[in-house]
């Protein structure tokens, strides 16, 4: 297994998670140092998606462990955001690609770069002493954030957009109206590369991508490993290994991390199935 | 939920001559001799009033209870003479405007200012663009005086005074509004704006609009007011008249933001003849209650007509708005867009009419209607209503209830971007369809306005 030098940006210690009462998380522990890749494996129904919801703070998710006595929690940096709403998770620098996001019509790709970046890097913001959430387009002029004019910032999404082979007439377009399969998870990395989270978790990014935009989502986070960003890739498929060459590869079974290993585990369990966890 | 209201300061009134409260006749005839009209328009009003008393308040719509028409000033005059000089306007009616921000809008695109301060129009400034086409942009009163033959001809001809119970109430007492003539083939570039303001407990607005436009002209008419709060409750009735005539083309465009304790009771029909387009674009943010359906009479062969409408309603709010589209012609066409928000209790209604006589062959028209509820307290209806006489026709109708969904709200907070701004990003992105219809400035303040209401009561 790869050594991976620094303390870790995420640390989770015991993450239960019940869904309607019944418990899919039973006791999760992981660390993920900066730019670390880590890939979370499993069959269906392991507990996968439910962990990038709870560590995000989907509301549906239940966090408590029916064991009182332990104790969970899940720090980004130095700050435990177990019980922080999901806004002050992404602000401590926390990321999630939704699997199959939901259109939100009126409201652009840019407009929602926009808005995230500048909550986002709220104290680089701070000195122009503005209110943060400004929707007007005239006072749009003044947008600033991290240092970074309008004018700059629309240059950095144009040129990740462009890595991303994503036309650039899908940064006016209503977020994820309309959009394929493949242009989804392409505006997912997207906003991942323009936010520079301290860490990012992909939940099947790589499911219905033809090859051409594997590569390129595989290219995306390649770019994010540089950037120091930790990245948690959550597959079913782990098609998105031909393309990425992880540092960690974590087994989930039945809400438990099984095995943890280093990137060959992939290709084992890629022959061999899960039979041998279950 | 405390609701405050943005705009609810109010100046302390000073008025050269105040009318006493009730409604009759004697009231009438008052406002008539005191505004020197011709003996027509004192008959027409006099006939209003007995059409007044006699019609019965609409049993449809919303609860019209809580006024009282006895309890109201029907005619106020805050100052002698017009002005026509921004230095010349008092300077608590100037402070007003300043709070409102008129001046600096004034400077970037108001092509002409028609500004109404209570019942009389205090303050108006037209370039000599206009003039110089031929364009005429009054306050009623003074077309009246200026055009009586003009106003003889077409006043009252497209809202008959005894249309509904409010029209006939303001034939009666109708003071204000704007006159608007375009002349054949003029294009007016420039949106014409008007901006009043209600400043006096009790009273009612009853302005009076008519726009001519003649062949093949254009013109945009824009219209937008905001109302200070008073305990006692307050009603706006306005009439708005539109001709429009072969190849014409009239946009009326309305940002309604009074304050929640006002009855907005509004009359506004447009006649539409050969080739001729009518655009209604209509917000409505504010009023305890509006009844507000723009309607389009196509008269004329491929006649078009078009309504946007956006309606908010936060606590003890009722928006009943909608559209009327009535085809008498072939090859007419009419499309109804309406956006709908409910939210801390609020109400909407969606209430539409689509008309086609027979003969009006080969018509189209087109009816979605959206709605969006915030919350399990807020309630939306729909009230569709269509009359088809004639086979040859086209007819479409979409109507969707939604709610903020939690994934789409879950999905904006992944992205650090706190709850009420994620709502409000939701419902302007909701209405964003309708908004980048409206002038800058508009577009720029509906979004502020939804913001305000979204951040104010959340908690």
């Amino acid at each position: 297994m790869k050594k991976i030098s620094g303390t870790p940006l995420l640390k989770v210690r015991n993450l239960f998670a019940s869904v309607e009462g019944k418990e899919v998380l039973k006791g999760i522990s992981l660390d993920v140092e900066a730019g670390a890749v880590h890939v979370i494996m499993g069959p269906n129904g392991s507990g996968k998606s439910t962990l990038a919801y709870a560590l995000m703070g989907h509301p549906h998710y239940e966090v408590k462990s029916h064991l009182s006595k332990v104790k969970s929690s899940i720090e980004i940096g130095n700050t435990d955001v177990l019980n922080l709403p999901t806004e002050e998770r992404a602000r401590a620098g926390l990321y999630l690609a939704i699997q199959s996001p939901i259109a939100i019509p009126g409201v652009s790709v840019m407009q929602l770069l926009r808005t995230a970046y500048q909550l986002l890097h709220i104290e680089q913001s701070q000195k122009i002493n503005e209110t943060p959430n400004i929707q007007n387009p005239v006072l749009v002029r003044r947008w600033q954030a991290n240092g970074m004019g309008l004018t700059e910032f629309v240059r950095r999404v144009k040129q990740f957009a462009g890595q991303l082979r994503l036309d650039e007439s899908f940064l006016s377009r209503s977020v994820h109206d309309g959009f394929s399969g493949g242009e989804k998870k392409k505006v997912e990395m997207l906003q991942a590369l323009v936010l520079a989270p301290k860490i990012a978790i992909f939940d099947e990014i790589d499911t219905g991508l033809d090859v051409d935009a594997l590569r390129v989502v595989g290219k995306g986070i390649d770019v994010l490993r540089r950037q120091k960003t930790g990245v948690i890739i959550i597959t079913h498929y782990n098609r998105i290994l031909r393309y990425v060459t992880p540092d960690v590869v974590h087994v989930l079974v039945g809400g438990k991390i099984v095995d943890t290993g280093a990137a060959a585990l992939a290709g084992k369990i890629e022959k061999e199935g899960y039979a041998k966890y279950l | 939920m405390q609701n405050t209201y943005k705009y609810g300061f109010h100046k302390p009134e000073n008025y050269v001559y105040k009318s006493k409260k009730g409604l009759d006749r004697g009231v009438v005839e008052y406002i008539s001799k005191r505004k020197n009209e011709p003996l027509w328009m004192q008959q027409f009003r006099i006939r209003a009033l007995g059409q007044f008393y006699h019609k019965p308040l609409p049993l449809w719509g919303g609860d019209l209870g809580g006024i009282n028409f006895d309890n109201i000033f029907y005619y106020i005059s805050p100052t002698d003479k017009i002005v026509s000089r921004w230095e010349d306007l008092p300077e608590d009616i100037r402070d007003t405007y300043d709070r409102i921000g008129i001046p600096e809008a004034e400077k970037k695109f108001l092509s002409g200012v028609s500004a109404q301060y209570d019942s009389e129009v205090v303050y108006k400034s037209i370039k000599s663009m206009l003039s110089k086409k031929g364009v005429v942009f009054l306050d009623m009163d003074s077309g009246l005086r200026e055009f009586p033959e003009i106003v003889k001809q077409y006043f009252g001809t497209v809202i008959p005074s005894g249309d509904n119970k409010f029209a006939a109430l303001n034939s009666s007492v109708w003071s204000g509004g704007s006159f608007v003539y375009v002349p054949k083939g003029v294009r007016v570039d420039l949106p014409l704006q008007a901006y009043f303001r209600i400043n006096a407990a009790n009273m009612g607005q009853f302005e009076r609009t008519l726009i001519i436009a003649e062949e093949g002209s254009f013109v945009s008419y824009v219209e937008g007011c905001t109302a200070p709060i008073y305990t006692t409750d307050s009603l706006h009735s306005a009439v708005v008249e539109i001709i429009v005539k072969k190849g014409a083309r009239v946009r009326y465009t309305t940002i309604q933001n009074w304050s929640t304790n006002v009855y907005n009771l509004v009359t506004k029909r447009a006649r539409v003849e050969e080739e001729g387009v009518m655009e209604w674009v209509d917000g409505n943010i504010g009023s305890r209650l509006s009844m507000k359906y723009p309607s389009v009479y196509l008269v004329g062969r491929k006649a078009r007509g078009e309504m946007l409408s956006i309606a908010y309603a936060g606590a003890g709010q009722h928006q009943d708005v909608g559209a009327k589209a009535v085809h008498l012609a072939p090859e007419t066409t009419s499309q109804i867009i309406s956006k709908s928000i409910s939210r801390g209790g609020g109400r909407t209604s969606y209430r539409g009419l689509v008309q086609i006589m027979m003969g009006a062959t080969k018509s189209k028209s087109k009816v979605v209607c959206d709605a969006l509820i915030l919350d399990e307290a807020s309630r939306s209806d729909t009230y569709p209503t269509m009359d088809i006489d004639e086979q040859d026709v086209s007819i479409e109708h979409e109507a969707t209830v939604s709610k903020i969904g939690d994934e789409q709200l879950f999905y904006l907070l992944s992205r650090g971007i706190g709850k009420a701004q994620a709502e409000s990003m939701i419902v302007n992105g909701f209405i964003e369809p309708i908004v980048k219809e409206l002038p800058l400035e508009y577009a720029v303040e509906l979004n502020r306005l939804i913001q305000l209401q979204m951040e104010g009561s959340v908690g």
